[in-house]
């Protein structure tokens, strides 16, 4: 009976924690998404470890502006991501930008694309990465 | 919390991760994080006389330590986004289609609904009509539709995101069409992110198809949409977003209690077949000062008059049964 109470009381302040984990990476994340951008209303999370990529599929509209923000760890700088087109064009990588946690990806004709996630090895083994999406009138 | 590598706890959560997203495509929850984690810590504290405990726990869990190929999360992992009700409003707008409050989901409709399905549906509408409303200035009816937001939001526990300061916020802001569409993304997001918290992918699902299915409704609605060739662009540009949201429906419809929405969704799937999409890839231009990459690729969309038609009809049926 103790041992499961303690199992209890173990399992519910972890919750919290991770929880709490992607929250505290989610209201960074939000910063990037200035009041410029309208938020799409969706919450794009992925929690990887070691080379593990989260993918993200997305349809962007012609004639509009996006802004794309991802974001992993306790600083900017964290996640790499790339924009991939169906036929795996890369579109942008963030990674020739110093892995710029925000990007803007104008899109003059309605394309799908596909977002590849993936965690910079050099900053962090495992974590919860965040993704944001917003975009201009 | 940190996920520090040095602890058995840390090991056994990453892969409990790694495995919740190889089976479920909903996204991953922080009760089965805190399982792993829960385990993981209980076999640390449970050394000694508990040893056999901890290791079948560990054997259970099936720690793996060996490194992995590169792996792209696909099917469990793969996360989808579906297009914003205001670009649709905005693009009704550009096309000079006429606003038709009438066509709106009546606001009484969240006082009648019940059950989770039809008040999660019922939800995303409102917040397609909220769009809908905002970017033809009907300020009124956008706080109308705030407040209706707000019931049905109470009713499926997301009083969290849509409250009474958010209210009060849109109260203020009514003649700022920009602050309202800004407001109601940052409480939708908000929901979206408590829905996915609590394991609630269904709700989330639900909401996103009640607000993909009012937008398309409303563009249908008006006969000068199918003579507008922007507007039949982007209703053929909306394939791949009616694939990801079934399989969305799907993935979370653990109850099966959507299954009637499912079956209709699939059918408008199989008109949308007859959509033709070409693409051509065009090297895009990045100015780094500007932060900004210009995506030049075209792209273009054939819809059959017949199958533009049917496509019309089929997305007023279903609107219809997600307001029966």
């Amino acid at each position: 009976m103790r041992k499961s109470l303690l199992i209890l009381a173990l399992g519910a302040g972890i919750a919290a924690q991770a929880q709490e984990l992607c929250g505290t990476i989610a209201e960074r994340c939000e910063k990037h998404i200035t009041t410029q951008y309208i938020p799409d209303g969706q919450f794009y999370r992925a929690l990887l470890q070691g080379d593990e990529q989260a993918e993200f599929n997305l349809t962007l509209f012609g004639g509009t502006t996006y802004r794309v923000a991802a974001c992993s760890g306790e600083t900017d700088g964290a996640l790499v991501f790339n924009v991939l087109d169906k036929d795996n064009n890369v579109l942008f990588s963030n990674k020739e930008q110093g892995n710029a946690p925000y990007w803007d990806l104008a899109v003059a004709n309605t394309i799908d694309v596909r977002i590849e996630a993936g965690l910079d090895p050099s900053k962090s083994g495992s974590g919860c990465a965040v993704m944001l999406v917003g975009f201009k009138k | 919390m940190r996920l520090e590598p040095t602890s058995v706890a840390a090991r056994t959560f990453d892969t409990r991760i790694t495995n919740l997203y190889r089976a479920s495509m909903s996204a991953p929850t922080s009760s089965t994080i805190a399982l792993g984690l829960s385990l993981g810590l209980l076999m640390v504290a449970c050394g000694g006389p508990e040893t056999t405990t901890g290791t079948t726990g560990a054997d259970t869990l099936a720690v793996d330590t060996t490194p992995k190929e590169t792996e792209l999360l696909n099917v469990g992992g793969k996360l989808f986004s579906i297009p914003s009700p205001v670009q649709t409003a905005l693009a009704m707008r550009k096309a000079g289609l006429k606003y038709q409050k009438d066509l709106t989901t009546p606001l009484d409709k969240g006082e009648s609904v019940v059950g989770k399905i039809g008040q999660s549906a019922v939800l995303g509408m409102y917040g397609a009509d909220m769009a809908y409303v905002t970017v033809h200035k009907d300020g009124q009816r956008a706080m109308a539709t705030m407040q209706a937001i707000e019931k049905l939001g109470g009713k499926l526990e997301l009083t969290n995101s849509f409250d009474r300061s958010l209210l009060d916020r849109f109260k203020d802001n009514l003649g700022s069409e920009d602050s309202l569409l800004q407001f109601s993304g940052t409480a939708f997001r908000a929901a979206d992110q408590y829905l996915k918290d609590n394991k609630r992918d269904d709700v989330s699902a639900l909401v996103l198809a009640g607000g993909w299915v009012e937008s398309l409704y409303l563009t249908v609605s008006d006969p000068a949409a199918a003579k507008d060739q922007a507007m039949v662009n982007r209703i053929g540009e909306q394939k791949n977003s009616l694939n990801a949201l079934v399989s969305l429906l799907e993935a979370s419809d653990k109850e099966k209690g959507a299954t009637a929405l499912i079956t209709a969704m699939k059918e408008l799937q199989a008109l949308f077949a007859g959509v033709t999409n070409t693409y051509t890839f065009q090297e895009p231009v990045t100015d780094a000062a500007k932060k900004t990459t210009f995506i030049n690729s075209t792209s273009s969309v054939t819809i059959p008059a017949d199958q533009l038609a049917a496509i019309m009809a089929k997305v007023t049926a279903i609107r219809n049964l997600m307001l029966a």
